[in-house]
């Protein structure tokens, strides 16, 4: 291998997709509207608020040109309650992302769902949760009321989600299906080197079984094909 | 002095701390030390006093009732004594650690003990079972007190911290924390740090590590006053007297300072102390402090306070010295009565606080149970404020939507106060005067100003203010600030510049004049940016007249005076205008571009109340837009700010919480006040769990922007909190919360959300029940329609009204254009909706086309289609007739005007 990087996205560019979300910023300087390839930017006019990309609201935080309205979610009393549902053992699966759309579409994908702005729903936690909210904690801690709270709540929830990932993973030894939904992009790049492992393993284990088996069913001669597979079955 | 040689030490007990508690009535002075004796001192009798001997060692803490009394020992029992045979009546609570402080709520049936352990304990006094326990402190405590009426307990703690506690509920809730006041003490140290309520309940006051004695407001937990400057080591011992009007305190350098509260100046001060005083109690009627020293001793002094200023005893109860009363100041500030602790529970409180700044009023006497009250009748401020129905008092948990219920305040606190049957004239109720975006003094600070260019704030700094001139752009203006020795208490800020009105003042202007002759009422104006040297000028009302409200647009300064004439100057201070307001006394006022709106008290309208009626003028014109027309409020509302949006219309928003605008308001008489929002209705509150108000700042771009207060808070806290932006909703029907069914089947669906609040509704797409989705779609597009409709009435007005139309007419009329299309298009959706439920709604939905304006002629051929897309033919046909018929006529949607 030229590259030998694992499949799929790594951290970084998860995190690099990530930045295309919509947040709410209040600007603390006016700025007309940009024309850019992706888009045209809102026109800036203190204190009125706006959303924008994350990486324009990153750049302009770290200019102090703005100030990032946290979303609705990333409060300490929203995330406690996707905690508690989450660490609740009587809820299956995980914590549900934000609703589509009544007008759906194609444009009702993460990216272009305002889910990370100030009028997000709060008690959903949107695909990109981890990764905005490490970066928003990262650039721009001062905005929120009481960021240790966050930082400590977001880390208690990666874990335990984390946790029910791993978790989950058992269930692919019996030749089952787990549901992965509402997993978060940064939760798959970063389950899936352990997620893609136990699969690889299944599928080594079970292919000295197969092997077996084969050897079995052309010595039985067919015949014996049935209780062959009921002794793969247990 | 013969006074002084009667002073003499009386040996109480073994020499070594020494604490003392007199019974309400002040009959009696018991006294307790390290010996296993208890002292029971007569009044006004030198006889040897009653000893109880049958008691523990060393007790660190008494206080008594008229019947019994509880001393606190060291071995950590609270023991309870009868008064009446001067014996033990049994062990009260018991702890595992020495007890350091017990606190006797006034009604003598809740002892707060604390001791070593880490809980305070709060123990009935007749039924020792009934304990509650106080926990949130993380150290011991050194002192407990309870408030004047009860309810709250003030826990000082050893590390530095005082922690309030409300006892009301069943479980005590700790309702604040007040860090930085109080040293972080050892339990058994002298120094003291116990928090002492001032007896009108208003304020607390505590010793400091600076060695004074700090007021803290216990409203807004601001710090207040200060006794400063009398003490040169900690303070051990500190007590108001029965009237709150002196303080005393006691230090470790043995001495003994007398306070007068109100100038916090130094009355007198004994340096005979013998020994450190470690407790004082004023007798509860008579001029005599006694106090106990850690030697074992008990002085009574009588005549304590000196004869020149014992009137001061006398008086009734005196207010806490607060830097800015809320009750003691003029009018002028924002719905400034909200400050008001007034409730069902606190209404004996609040009357007695009333009494205490305006007239003489003995506590709990006769003519205050009755409620009586001789002034009430021409006590104008206090009716309004009362009317404002009492939300403040942080800690007085009310909740906001309460706040604004005032007819609900104002039936609970003081329903029958107001039944004074032998009052005098009946007199209307009047609407108080603000200067839109202001707030009252909070602590040492107030808001002058809040909008979307900035905000004005200013600091008293006892001789001058300071004023900080703030603004969201940082790129357009620096900030600035500078001192005030006018003490400025209006401002407006612009875009363009800075508009300030000070008061007149009696003793001529603070630090500069020193003229004793009174200086007038003055204007100052600072323009943020000038090509002439210098651009800022004041100006001088006439003497006797003061500013009411301000107001400044980007061509004029317009002020109402308290002389009821509107004065209109130029941006350079030249007098275009005066005229006499012709509703009176003047309310508010504020100004766009030449067009000018005052508000005052019109005529009495049916509530009793004085109806506020407004007028607005042209001045460039000179014309008068409106005359004296009613501006409209809802059931027991008042008017709380009023402002005019980016796009120069008038909006007003009152304490129902219900934004509105005037509509067509450039037409004479044809002016409507049409409601956008009502925030007591915005879906965030739906769930009923969240209790905030809203303080409005501004509209712009057809949002409400607005400052969210929480915790039952009246004004915007320091520092400034961020804006929030609400979309305009007009009250059409019951916030689309009644949508539980949706609600509840998605929870039935497996995924137990926490379902909070108002995003649920953001949710609800998701699932597949048409019904209640139907239904919210085609409520939000009227709400479109309506939005975009009224928009559009707004833009033409503009338009059609001649002056301003130079400016902004391009823009205009493309908004226009766009509002009309938006209107339309909102229509068109709420057919396509009308036509999928069938043929039985055809007429419904061509009246949906009658209402459509449709400018371009394409709407209704679009409508034509839809209807036809659904297989509805006749409607097509009908719809096709409109579309004819509206082609003959050559006129677009001319009389659909909504």
């Amino acid at each position: 291998m030229a590259l030998p990087l694992p499949r799929g996205l790594t951290p970084a560019e998860v995190a690099f997709t990530c930045e295309m979300e919509l947040v709410t910023i209040v600007p603390r300087q006016r700025l007309e509207a940009l024309e850019l390839l992706g888009g045209t930017t809102p026109a800036l006019v203190p204190p009125r608020r706006a959303n924008v990309a994350l990486w324009l609201a990153l750049l302009l935080k770290r200019q102090r040109r703005a100030n990032i309205v946290p979303p609705p979610w990333l409060l300490p009393a929203s995330l406690s309650a996707v905690l508690e549902m989450e660490t609740n053992p009587a809820v299956e699966g995980f914590a549900p992302t934000p609703a589509a759309p009544r007008s759906g579409g194609a444009a009702a994908s993460p990216p272009f769902l305002p889910s990370c702005t100030a009028d997000a729903p709060r008690n959903a936690l949107p695909y990109h949760w981890l990764e905005v909210g490490e970066m928003l904690l990262e650039a721009a801690a001062d905005d929120f009321d009481d960021p240790d709270a966050v930082r400590m709540l977001l880390k208690d929830l990666h874990e335990a989600r984390g946790a029910k990932v791993r978790a989950g993973t058992q269930l692919l030894d019996a030749g089952g299906v787990f549901k992965l939904n509402g997993v978060g992009g940064m939760e798959v790049a970063e389950s899936r080197g352990f997620v893609v492992g136990v699969i690889d393993g299944l599928r080594k284990i079970g292919a000295s079984r197969e092997q077996a088996r084969r050897e079995q069913e052309e010595e039985e001669g067919g015949i014996g094909g049935d209780e062959g597979d009921d002794d793969m079955d247990l | 002095m013969p006074l002084q040689q009667r002073l003499r030490g009386r040996p109480a007990h073994a020499p070594g701390p020494t604490f003392l508690s007199y019974t309400p009535n002040g009959r009696k002075l018991i006294t307790v030390g390290l010996n296993n004796a208890i002292r029971v001192f007569e009044t006004g009798s030198d006889a040897e006093p009653t000893n109880i001997d049958d008691c523990q060692e060393s007790n660190t803490a008494v206080v008594a009732t008229n019947d019994f009394f509880l001393a606190g020992s060291e071995d950590g029992t609270v023991c309870k004594y009868s008064l009446h045979t001067n014996s033990l009546d049994g062990i009260l609570v018991r702890c595992t650690l020495p007890v350091r402080d017990i606190a006797l709520s006034p009604d003598g049936l809740w002892a707060a003990v604390a001791s070593d352990e880490l809980t305070v304990k709060v123990v009935n006094t007749d039924d020792m079972e009934r304990v509650l326990h106080l926990k949130e402190q993380t150290k011991p405590v050194k002192h407990v007190s309870f408030d004047v009426g009860g309810t709250y307990l003030a826990v000082s703690c050893t590390d530095g911290i005082i922690y309030i506690y409300s006892l009301t509920t069943e479980e005590p809730l700790l309702v604040r924390k007040v860090d930085g006041l109080i040293k972080g003490l050892e339990t058994d140290a002298e120094p003291s740090s116990r928090v002492i309520w001032h007896p009108d309940g208003r304020a607390i006051a505590a010793p400091t590590p600076t060695r004074d004695i700090q007021v803290v407001s216990t409203n807004d937990w601001e710090r207040q006053r200060a006794f400063r400057n009398g003490h040169t080591a900690d303070v051990t011992a500190a007590a108001w007297s029965p009237n709150g009007a002196l303080l005393a305190s006691a230090s470790a350098d043995r001495k003994l300072v007398l306070w007068d509260t109100k100038t916090q100046a130094v009355l007198k001060t004994h340096d005979d102390v013998r020994a450190t005083i470690l407790a004082m109690a004023w007798h509860p009627t008579e001029n005599i402090l006694s106090y106990t020293n850690n030697d074992g001793e008990l002085f009574i002094h009588t005549d304590f306070v000196p004869a020149d200023v014992s009137s001061l005893l006398e008086k009734t109860l005196v207010a806490a010295p607060f830097i800015h009363d809320p009750f003691a100041e003029a009018p002028g500030n924002a719905v400034r009565g909200r400050q008001e602790l007034t409730n069902g529970v606190h209404g004996k409180e609040a009357r007695r606080q009333q009494g205490a700044t305006r007239r003489a009023r003995t506590p709990d006497s006769l003519d205050e149970i009755l409620g009586l009250d001789d002034e009430e009748g021409s006590d104008l401020d206090g009716f309004i404020e009362d009317d404002e129905g009492g939300a403040g008092a942080a800690g007085h948990k009310r909740s906001a939507a309460a706040a604004y219920l005032d007819e609900d305040g104002y039936a609970n606190g003081h329903a029958y106060k107001r039944r004074a049957p032998a009052g005098p004239a009946w007199q209307p109720r009047m609407h108080p005067a603000f200067q839109p975006g202001s707030t009252p003094w909070r602590g040492n600070r107030r808001y002058l100003c809040v909008n979307l260019v900035g905000a004005v704030w200013t600091v008293d700094q006892d001789s001058h203010h300071s004023v900080t001139v703030e603004f969201y752009d940082r790129s357009f203006h620096r900030d600035f600030h500078f001192t005030d020795p006018f003490l400025y208490d209006k401002a407006c800020l612009t875009e363009h510049g800075c508009l300030f009105a000070c008061p007149p003042s009696m003793i001529g202007g603070g630090s500069g004049d020193g003229g004793a002759s009174s200086r007038p009422a003055m204007l100052y104006y600072r323009p943020h940016e000038t090509w002439t040297a210098r651009a800022d000028w004041r100006t001088e009302l006439p003497p006797g007249e003061s500013a009411v409200a301000i107001a400044l647009s980007d061509s004029y300064v317009v002020v109402v005076t308290s002389a009821n004439y509107v004065r209109v100057y130029t941006l350079f201070g030249f007098p275009v205008r005066v005229y006499r307001q012709k509703s009176a006394p003047a309310v508010t006022c504020a100004a766009w571009r030449d067009y000018v709106l005052t508000v005052g008290n019109g005529p009495v309208g049916a509530d009793g109340r004085s109806t506020l009626t407004y007028s607005i003028e042209d001045v460039a014109r000179d014309e008068v837009c409106q005359n004296e027309d009613v501006v409209a409020l809802g059931p027991g509302g008042n008017l709380q700010s009023v402002f005019f949006s980016d796009e120069g219309d008038p909006y007003i928003y009152d304490t129902t919480g219900t934004l509105s605008t005037l509509l067509h308001w450039r037409t004479p008489s044809q002016a409507r006040w049409v409601p956008l929002l009502s925030t007591a209705h915005l879906a965030r509150l739906a769930s009923g769990r969240k209790s905030e108000s809203y303080w409005p700042v501004a509209v712009a771009q057809r949002r409400f922007h607005c400052i969210i207060l929480k915790g039952g808070d009246a004004n915007p806290s320091f520092p400034r909190p961020l804006l929030s932006e609400f979309d305009f909703a007009l009250p059409l029907q019951p916030p689309p919360r009644p949508a539980g069914g949706a609600a509840t089947k998605r929870k039935a669906g497996g995924v137990a959300d926490d379902d909070d609040d108002g995003d649920a509704m953001d949710a609800d797409g998701g699932d597949a029940n048409g019904q209640p989705d139907e239904a919210a779609a085609a409520h939000a597009l009227t709400q479109t329609y309506l939005l975009h409709a009224l928009q559009h009435a707004q833009l033409l007005d503009l338009l059609t009204g001649a002056s301003g139309a130079a400016s902004s007419s391009a823009a205009a009329r493309a908004g226009l254009a766009r509002a009309s299309a938006e209107a339309d298009k909102a229509l068109l959706q709420l057919l396509a909706g009308e036509c999928r439920g069938g043929e039985e709604r055809g007429a419904r939905a061509l009246e949906l086309v009658r209402l459509m304006r449709d400018d371009s002629g394409r709407m209704v051929e679009a409508a034509a289609k839809v209807a036809g897309r659904y297989g509805l033919e006749v409607l097509r046909g009908k719809i096709e007739e409109v579309a004819e018929r509206r082609a003959l006529e050559g006129v677009v949607g001319g009389d659909e005007d909504e």
